[in-house]
């Protein structure tokens, strides 16, 4: 039976096939035919018929009956039909495995072939097929041909060895292939080199701590003179191996530079980005004032500008990558500007990168010459692209101070057209002016006013409302203006609804007697007759402001606004210096992280720009003015605005971003600050002080009379937040936990709010969550992910957030982690990279771990072994440190550092000093032995530590400290 | 690393499917064609995701040349790639056709096997791989009346034997394998394409040129190739020889098999060519054009008395009068406002081989010129019924773009001298070179 399915099945591709004599057969018993064509005397018989069975392959029809077939008729001199054959092999050999065992003969006769063509085909065919059995069979003809006396072959066979570690990286290594292939960098064929560089990299990726790829001063001297000799492809190896180089000092790295400078002009786009790459890397170790750093910069923009004449997929991907080069190094575009003017021919997607390139680079110089495109391009076709360009003006005015008034005429032109979409867009982006420049433009509302009928689109509304309210007192009819948009309250989106109760409310403020009636039918249409939590807390915040102490609501809702600032569509710092390091990779294009996108084991490494040093020092050191800190906690990058913080919230600044560009916001982004009343904000308002919280819980206490019931439920979340207070209030007494702290502010992560900690409790190690939904949508979908780290941390189970987490719920989840995970030192020891995903996006933040809940039960040494160790390990390895403001005594001391699991061996008293001497178990197995000094009377402890891995001991320090001071 | 290589019908069969590395499956394939095929128009097709695959694709021929990687590879070394690979087989099989394909896919396979190995780029020089391939192409050469133009009445030469026909260049390099009667011929053929804007006052705004030098040859045996460029060609805005009149541009790059000891002082590119096509010299200006741009437009708009738009449309061509211009299409964008569906269009047209269409869709008016010699002047009426113009909405009739094409000439005024091969050509030789200029983006505003 499925001898005749598959008939039809061939029957059917027959008919669909009709151009080529390969794809056509419509006869009955087409496998039998074949057979016997296989087995025909005739050369040309059996080469037809091979390749029918291989375009019987390729249309993916199961062809793999004729395996034996095939096989036989492997042993030939001709190379056409060998070639032939072994392509069939390679796609089969998988699922017949025991069959392809027929093969091995002749590809061990072939690589002894005195035709080096035959020879390499041979090596490379074997190294495809895939099935274990076959591999131990490879090993003796690879080794012969990795030294063969053609070059061909032994490019080949490099090639051969990471396929071999592909398939049995175990293999490789006991017999000593690795070696070799370190010997084939000297190759004296450029070739060869080319592929050993290759193939090393890809295998040392898998081994991140190996010292496969051996980079010093030398062999990087020999891959830069292979470099000038090798194809285009075979540059791009070396150059991609270059840029994991970190050059000692500025010298080499600036020779490095001048070696690497002539690939730029070369044709191939790929060879050019991969010499960028280099160049933007160890130019960062350049100082700024050489004569040297300025001729680079100026080398560098012509290739980037080349690549803009390519074809488009060339352009697409060049312009992302120019995109981070401009935002690191706005310097060497600064003159381009015209050729990012967007031609008429261009595809949507390249005009809508050129466009978030040209205000990158808008500049008091350019900024009419940009502004004259960019109000052509509003007269485009494409409304995409239009709106774009609509907001991209604004987006000059709020980066280009002196070019702001020339905006707000260029828009003001715009809204003349009275083109829906371009009135809608100019509106949202004239807001955003406002708020850069207060009290400078208002001359143009009144123009704004004439457009009110056209507004269909929320964020053009909200906008409209927002512009009527913080103006209301220069709008002589601004309460009729509102109390138009209030008949269809219902029917408007929250954001509009939001916006149109704040304007009510500051209406009032400013004209309180004649807008009483208004500003109550606005607050019981959001308190009594909505639905939604958020507008409803905000109505009842403004009901109580208003009705307790009308001068504070005043205070409050019109208090000044701070300014919104340039750019907040920049890349996080830090993920840029990240991404600069893969220029000419997918990273690149997506904005991403390899570590986003790529599967586990391959390519993860996090890469960073090196610090810049100086001839003496060493690379250690640390510029503090290059890197941003390691910690997620330092990299906040200063340009956001403040737009999470309460005052704003209730001010409602945060009505949209000024960002245009990039991908459209999320409405969840929009509001993300304006629904955290209850939640978050009133939370840092109060700021722990239990009292507070209280009085607020018993103030709401008091508005029942008002509150409907249905209120209570979603509020219950919040105020209970108000109440558990986080750090470490009704934990058990034990180990040491610190308290939560912020991890992954909303700002960033498009509403969702992660703070934590970690315990260890009874053995597990625990990381504790705090997931708050900042957003206005549900969130879905959490999952979790941890960047290799010192100490092999990993999830030992997936996140548990079982229901969707609603707007403003929080939920606390606790993940339990293992120490078996894949291990990279990182700096600080301690410190963790984790990425968090949601229905919404991928989130990244890094935080530090204590490392006391490493510290294992069973991590008390005996009294010899102790002594044996301590007196081992040599005393370079100590180091000392102080404990201040301690005032226990040593027994207390030692209780508290017991609970975790520091455990206290022997005591001594000497003069009035207690020695405590102490030993910790790691996770990872090693040991920290460690002597406290604690001295009646004295709050000043003194603690060394000794430690065969010694960088470990500031860490184990802190903790001591951590845990003693709480 | 390249996991995949494929390449599809415009219909999505599978013409081609070679996998490298063993870590993805072949149903790769029909998920690739499935999420270009569902594509909105403002996502970037280029680099497309799919679990833990990522999809580079160009399209030639109609065709979709697609390579998969799993990891952070660079997506420019792929689409170089993969744009080598469509020259390398158009080399090969002659041109780039879903029957080409099909018709050779022993040799595609042969070919792709050598170029790249566990994902690894080797080589593609034309000229390495001819040492390797050794499946013969399969010409699919479709019938050209083209060829049959050639032959004149009672077999006397025709004029059009002095020039190439078009589809002379489209063979593959190596039929010729073994047989004498293959043609030695070598094209030389410099290609530019310029982009201009002028704006609305008539100044001129921006305007560029991009140009290339690209040499097909399909001689076996040729040692040395010497093409000679103006002597008075300069690179770079410092560097002005002579009277002024040079030919000048601000960039150039080169093939890497281009020798330069000969082109700083004598403007002498000596290259040894591998048969098949090869981009040997790469140039750019910018907005410094040595002559007015080819084309001025005088227009006006209005709207008359029944409340139609008028726009009326005065195309001048600066070109010497020898010179003329191929396919020249006019697209006036309309306003934004046009709703589509009401509009008509009416026209007056200069003369009867024009014509023009209204193309609701885009928004535009099609104006098409087929022939259009140097220094003529042709003039256009277009009538649109429009309803609910305003005097505001004139405001907003977008730019006018032109798509041309002038054979013959040069916008740089880039020419080559001469070409020498060296040794001697045994036998009949023939060497041609063709210069042509496209238009890139030609905007004019209104």
């Amino acid at each position: 039976m499925e001898w005749a399915n598959q008939l039809c099945e061939n029957r059917q591709f027959g008919s669909k096939m009709t151009d080529s004599k390969y794809f056509t057969t419509t006869k009955k018993g087409e496998i039998f035919e074949l057979k016997a064509e296989l087995n025909s005397d005739k050369k040309e018989k059996k080469k037809e018929a091979v390749k029918k069975v291989i375009a019987s392959m390729t249309v993916g029809k199961d062809v793999s009956a004729l395996f034996p077939d095939v096989v036989n008729c492997m042993q030939t001199d001709n190379l056409e039909l060998k070639k032939l054959v072994y392509l069939y092999l390679m796609n089969y050999a998988k699922s017949q495995p025991d069959m392809a065992i027929m093969a091995v003969n002749t590809f061990v006769k072939d690589c002894e072939d005195p035709n080096p063509l035959i020879r390499a085909l041979a090596v490379r065919t074997m190294g495809c097929i895939r099935v274990d059995k076959i591999t131990e069979y490879l090993c003796e003809p690879l080794r012969k041909c990795l030294k063969d006396e053609d070059p061909y072959v032994r490019k080949t066979a490099a090639v051969c060895v990471a396929k071999l570690h592909d398939i049995n990286a175990q293999l490789v290594e006991d017999q000593g292939f690795l070696d070799t292939l370190k010997d084939l960098i000297s190759d004296s064929n450029p070739m060869v080199v080319a592929n050993a560089v290759a193939a090393l990299s890809e295998i040392a990726e898998s081994h991140p701590n190996s010292n496969l790829l051996d980079l010093n001063p030398q062999s990087i001297n020999k891959l830069l003179t292979a470099l000038n000799e090798c194809t285009e492809w075979g540059q791009i190896f070396i150059l991609d191996c270059l840029a994991n180089y970190a050059p000692r000092d500025d010298r080499e790295s600036q020779s490095i530079c001048e070696r690497v400078t002539p690939r730029l002009s070369h044709a191939n786009s790929a060879v050019v980005l991969s010499a960028v790459k280099v160049l933007m890397k160890f130019m960062e170790m350049l100082p700024k004032d050489l004569d040297y750093y300025g001729t680079l910069l100026k080398k560098l923009a012509p290739p980037l500008v080349t690549l803009l004449s390519a074809e488009p997929e060339l352009q697409y991907v060049a312009l992302r990558n120019i995109n981070l080069i401009v935002q690191k190094r706005p310097e060497i575009l600064k003159h381009e500007m015209k050729v990012f003017f967007v031609k008429y021919n261009d595809p949507i997607y390249v005009k809508l990168e050129k466009l978030d390139i040209m205000i990158r680079l808008a500049s008091q110089a350019n900024i009419a010459q940009v502004l004259a495109e960019l109000k052509e391009y509003a007269t485009e076709v494409d409304v995409d692209f239009v709106r774009k360009a609509v907001r991209a003006i604004g987006r000059c005015a709020i980066k280009v101070e002196q070019s702001a008034e020339r905006c707000v005429s260029t828009l003001l032109d715009l809204i003349q057209t009275k083109v829906n979409y371009v009135v809608q867009e100019a509106i949202v982006v004239i807001k955003d002016i406002f708020r850069k420049y207060p009290n400078k433009y208002e001359s143009v509302i009144a123009t704004l006013c004439e457009n009110l009928d056209s507004l269909d689109e929320p964020e053009a509304r909200a906008a409209m409302i927002w512009i009527v309210g913080e103006y209301a007192e220069r709008i002589d009819n601004a309460d009729e203006l509102l109390e138009s948009f209030l008949e269809g309250f219902h029917d408007e989106s929250t954001q509009v609804q939001l916006q149109l109760l704040t304007a009510i409310v500051k209406l009032f403020l400013k004209k309180p007697t004649e807008t009483q009636e208004l500003v109550q039918q606005v607050l019981s249409l959001a308190t009594q007759d909505s639905d939604n939590p958020d507008l409803r807390d905000r109505g009842y915040i403004y009901w109580r402001l208003l009705s307790t102490d009308p001068v504070a609501a005043k205070e409050v809702v019109l208090a000044e606004k701070p300014l919104i600032s340039e750019e907040t569509d920049l890349i996080e710092p830090t993920l840029l210096e990240e991404l600069i390091c893969h220029i000419g990779t997918l990273a690149s294009v997506y904005h991403k992280p390899p570590s986003a996108f790529v599967e586990g084991s391959r390519g993860v490494m996090h890469k960073r720009l090196p610090a810049r040093t100086g001839s003496g020092e060493s690379t250690e050191s640390p510029d503090v003015g290059t890197i941003a800190g390691g910690s997620g906690t330092e990299t906040a990058p200063s340009i956001i605005p403040s737009q999470g913080d309460l005052l704003g919230d209730l001010l409602n600044l945060d009505l949209a971003p000024p960002t245009t560009t990039g991908p459209p916001p999320p409405t969840s982004g929009m509001q993300m600050g304006g629904m955290d009343l209850l939640g978050g904000g009133l939370d840092s308002l109060l700021g722990g002080d239990i009292g507070g919280s209280a009085a607020m819980g018993a103030g709401f206490g008091a508005v029942p009379a008002v509150m409907p019931a249905s209120l209570n439920a979603p509020m219950g979340g919040g105020l209970g937040d108000l109440f558990d207070l986080g750090g470490g209030v009704g934990m058990p007494l034990g180990a040491y936990i610190p308290p939560k702290t912020v991890w992954l502010p909303a700002m960033k992560a498009k509403g969702l709010e992660i703070s934590g900690t970690f315990a260890r409790r009874a053995g597990v190690i625990q990381m504790e969550l705090t997931l708050t939904n900042k957003a206005m949508s549900v969130m879905t979908d959490f999952a979790i992910q941890f960047n290799r780290n010192s100490f092999g941390l990993a999830p030992a189970g997936p996140l548990q957030v079982l229901s969707p987490l609603s707007p403003n719920q929080t939920i606390e989840v606790s993940l339990p982690l293992s120490t078996v995970g894949p291990v990279m030192k990182m700096e600080p020891l301690n410190n963790l990279q984790v990425a968090v995903k949601n229905n919404i996006d991928v989130f990244y933040f890094s935080c530090q771990y204590p490392i006391s809940m490493l510290f294992v039960e069973d991590g008390k040494m005996e009294r010899q072994v102790f002594l044996a160790t301590w007196k081992d390990i040599p005393n370079e390895n100590e180091s000392q440190f102080q404990i201040k403001d301690c005032h226990l005594n040593s027994d207390a001391a030692s209780n508290k550092l017991q609970a975790s699991n520091i455990f206290t061996i022997a005591k001594r008293t000497v003069e009035g000093q207690d020695m405590l001497y102490m030993s910790i178990k790691l996770s990872n197995g090693i040991w920290v032995l460690a002597e406290l000094r604690v001295q009646t009377g004295n709050p000043n402890y003194t603690i060394s530590v000794k430690c065969r891995a010694p960088e470990v001991s500031q860490c184990v320090f802190q903790c001591c400290e951590a845990v003693l001071k709480n | 690393m390249i996991s995949q290589v494929f390449i599809l019908s415009s219909k999505g069969d599978h013409l081609i499917y070679k996998d490298f590395r063993g870590e993805a499956g072949c149903d790769a394939v029909n998920k690739f064609y499935e999420m270009v095929t569902t594509l909105t128009g403002d996502q970037p097709p280029v680099v497309m995701k799919h679990k833990e695959l990522h999809y580079v694709h160009i399209r030639q021929g109609g065709l979709y040349w697609v390579a998969t990687t799993k990891a952070d590879s660079s997506p420019f070394t792929i689409i170089e790639f993969l744009n080598r690979l469509t020259a390398l087989i158009k080399d090969y099989c002659g041109c780039l056709s879903e029957k080409s394909v099909r018709m050779n896919f022993a040799l595609i396979y042969e070919v792709l096997d050598e170029v790249v190995d566990f994902g690894y780029i080797q080589t593609t020089s034309t000229d390495i791989l001819k040492n390797f391939i050794q499946t013969e192409a399969v010409s699919a050469k479709p019938l050209s009346l083209f060829d049959l133009s050639n032959v004149g009445l009672f077999g006397a030469d025709t004029q059009q034997n002095k020039v190439a026909p078009s589809v002379a260049a489209t063979r593959p390099i190596m039929s010729s394998r073994g047989e004498q009667g293959g043609k030695n011929e070598i094209f030389v053929d410099v290609i530019e394409r310029i982009s201009v804007v002028i704006g609305a006052n008539g100044v001129l705004m921006k305007a560029d040129i991009e140009g290339e030098i690209r040499v097909k040859c399909y001689m076996p045996s040729c040692s040395e190739m010497r093409i000679g460029l103006n002597e008075e060609f300069s690179i770079g805005k410092s560097q002005l020889r002579g009277y002024g009149a040079a030919v000048r541009v601000d960039e150039c790059s080169f093939h890497q098999a281009v020798r330069l000891d000969e082109f700083d002082t004598y403007r002498i590119l000596k290259l040894c060519p591998s048969q098949g096509e090869q981009t040997v010299m790469q140039y750019q200006l910018c907005d410094d054009l040595p002559t007015a741009p080819p084309f001025r437009l005088f227009s006006s708009i209005e709207r008359d008395t029944g409340g139609r738009l008028l726009i009326y449309l005065k195309l001048r061509c600066d070109l010497p009068p020898k010179r003329s211009v191929l396919h020249l299409n006019n697209n006036p964008a309309l306003p934004l406002f046009s709703y589509s569906l009401f509009s008509s269009l009416s026209q007056e047209l200069s003369s009867p081989d024009q014509s023009a269409e209204l193309q609701p869709q885009n928004k535009a008016v099609h104006w098409e010129i087929p022939r259009f010699p140097g220094g003529a002047q042709l003039s256009a009426l277009f009538k649109l019924e429009v309803p609910g113009l305003s005097s505001a909405s004139l405001q907003e009739v977008g730019s006018i773009s032109l798509s041309f094409e002038l054979p013959k000439y040069t916008c740089t005024g880039l020419q080559i001298r001469f070409l020498r091969l060296s040794p001697i050509q045994p036998g009949a030789s023939q060497r041609w070179v063709r210069y042509v200029t496209h238009s890139d983006s030609y905007t004019i505003r209104i």
